[in-house]
């Protein structure tokens, strides 16, 4: 990758401006905004893994449910520590992944599309029926994390660098993966399945394999919302969190896996915020922007420089054109 | 032994018979024709070898192997490549980056090697950008490398086509309609091409509907009308045969009819 001098100031400012977030912003209720940010940018990042497949979900926050819950009941019921209970709540999610992946990863477009909106009910009503999970009410009185030294996340300037630390882990998993064969064989399955195949590229255990990790990193933001939060509840992982965790990744832009994601978490969460719109005319006026986004722009928001581009160049190439007629 | 051995091979699409007790034989680095007219079975037979389709009966070796029930990308694994007869491309790269996708199988790395950057991870980089460049080099397209493939002419996305596929260094290499929508100049580019590749030491299937040109190439013909071979020999044979003759033009009576 290579960067120029512009580029790497503004990557210096933007990174200054991210770390020293907490002292610029004194509101704990901006702060608890940001903190949700980070974990949604993180949820629509992972689901961003899949989607370069060419595979669109709406389970998604099943995976991130799974997670919260099973790290609330390992630390609540095992006595485990956090910090501990934060990584196993990733493997576990993830040994889940794999064996519903298994079955409903070889399902072809629409088909997956249901079968994984079908998980996410149905782990919803799991949550909901099952007492020893919490039932409806869902479980209370998650313990914050477990002090490290004098940082005894109390405060939420220290959920903040918690959540920006595993927000960093998964840009560097990503671009790590996007830049290496895997992400190549990825983006591949996405623009052709079937010339993918002839190049020896198995479709089925690429999809798995991004299947799996976008649920471990959603198990592991899973545990942090649930220690963070305090409270779980079946409702917050609704079908329609896991649309609003797909809309990230293909509002922000379809070619942009990595920043894509990140703009689209953004828009999404802090508009609806800023407009100060009640909760029930939220979902009308997102799935308006989305509505509009896919007529006029189905590349994304990120596609918007392309396309003011070869706009332009078509109109001076009509120009051209013209004036040769003369 | 035949690279590729077919024997009764038999496909039924609902109560059509898309290609029906099927022997054939591929020899080690042959050129060999598959020509037919309009649903003859060439295309579906293509699609059985390479995996996309399962046949309804028969047996299809390759280097002594049953290949019949491996999936798509078991079968590139073990070296039969193809190319498409629509423009199947990865539309929105770049030729370069369409030919290193197409170095999947002989790409060797884990992820962690490239996030790291390890000397091993960049050599292997350098190593494949300088074999994409070999095989464009070849194939004539190297100075469009940075081109997006949907920009490219028509006869250039076929030649990426093929540019694709030797990526992934087949010993055997079907190329479905390649000539297809090429003008004469185009056409005669890919037919030196072909005849490159194969004297690079790759065996060819050739499917085409230019009988033209598949004459100029080929060595052997194999004529398939309504699922069957109906012919098989070498151009000038096959030029003769009373039934190849009747297949693409009709029963006598019949042409005469169509010229009255």
């Amino acid at each position: 990758m290579k960067l120029n001098l512009k580029e790497i100031t503004l990557s210096i400012v933007l990174g200054i401006i991210i770390l020293t977030l907490p002292l610029i912003i004194k509101s704990p209720y901006q702060m608890h905004l940001i903190i949700m940010l980070c974990i949604n940018i993180v949820l629509g990042l992972s689901f961003a893994m899949l989607f370069s497949t060419g595979l669109i979900t709406i389970g998604a926050a099943a995976f991130w449910a799974i997670g919260a819950y099973g790290s609330a009941l390992l630390v609540m019921n095992l006595g485990l520590s956090f910090w501990l209970a934060l990584p196993l709540a990733s493997i576990i999610t993830g040994i889940i992944a794999l064996v519903l992946g298994s079955i409903i990863v070889r399902a072809p477009g629409v088909a997956f599309v249901v079968q994984t909106m079908v998980i996410n009910m149905i782990v919803g009503q799991a949550l909901g029926q099952i007492e020893f999970l919490g039932g409806w009410g869902g479980i209370l009185g998650i313990p914050r994390p477990n002090p490290i030294g004098s940082i005894k996340f109390v405060s939420k300037t220290h959920y903040y660098y918690l959540i920006l630390f595993l927000l960093l882990l998964t840009v560097a998993v990503s671009y790590a993966l996007y830049s290496s064969r895997t992400g190549r064989a990825w983006r591949s399955i996405r623009l052709n399945p079937r010339l993918a195949q002839t190049l020896g590229i198995n479709l089925f255990r690429y999809r798995l394999l991004a299947f799996i990790i976008a649920s471990m990193s959603a198990g592991l933001v899973g545990s942090f919302y649930a220690h963070y939060f305090g409270t779980i509840e079946p409702g917050t992982f609704s079908v329609f969190k896991s649309i609003y965790i797909q809309i990230y990744s293909i509002l922000g832009g379809l070619n942009f896996y990595l920043i894509g994601p990140i703009i689209g978490a953004l828009i999404m969460t802090l508009v609806p915020e800023f407009l100060r719109v009640g909760k029930e005319i939220e979902p009308i006026l997102t799935g308006g922007i989305l509505i509009m986004l896919v007529i006029f722009l189905p590349g994304g928001i990120l596609s918007l420089p392309e396309r003011t581009r070869s706009f332009t160049a078509g109109l001076l190439s009509r120009r051209e054109r013209e004036e040769s007629l003369h | 032994m035949a690279l590729l051995e077919v024997r009764n091979l038999t496909k039924h699409f609902g109560g059509l018979a898309a290609i029906s007790e099927l022997d054939l034989d591929i020899f080690d680095s042959e050129i060999l024709g598959v020509i037919g007219p309009n649903g003859a079975g060439k295309s579906t037979f293509f699609n059985i070898v390479s995996g996309f389709y399962p046949p309804t009966r028969g047996r299809v070796t390759f280097e002594g192997r049953d290949i019949i029930g491996l999936r798509a990308h078991q079968i590139a694994q073990l070296g039969i490549g193809r190319s498409f007869q629509s423009s199947t491309l990865f539309m929105d790269l770049t030729v370069f980056n369409n030919v290193f996708i197409g170095f999947h199988m002989n790409y060797k790395e884990a992820a962690w090697m490239s996030f790291l950057h390890t000397p091993s991870a960049l050599r292997e980089e350098r190593k494949t950008k300088q074999r994409v460049m070999e095989i464009l080099e070849f194939m004539g397209l190297a100075e469009l490398k940075d081109q997006v493939a949907h920009n490219l002419p028509h006869g250039h996305q076929r030649i990426l086509g093929v540019c694709i596929a030797l990526a992934t260094q087949p010993k055997l290499l079907l190329l479905d309609e390649p000539l297809t929508g090429m003008h004469p100049e185009e056409t005669s580019t890919m037919l030196h091409l072909i005849k490159r590749i194969q004297n690079s030491g790759v065996t060819i299937v050739l499917v085409e509907h230019n009988m033209e040109a598949v004459m100029r190439l080929c060595e052997r013909i194999i004529v398939l009308n309504h699922g069957k071979k109906i012919a098989e020999g070498t151009p000038q044979g096959i030029k003769d045969n009373r039934d190849v003759i009747e297949a693409y033009l009709g029963t006598e009576e019949e042409s005469e009819t169509l010229v009255a």
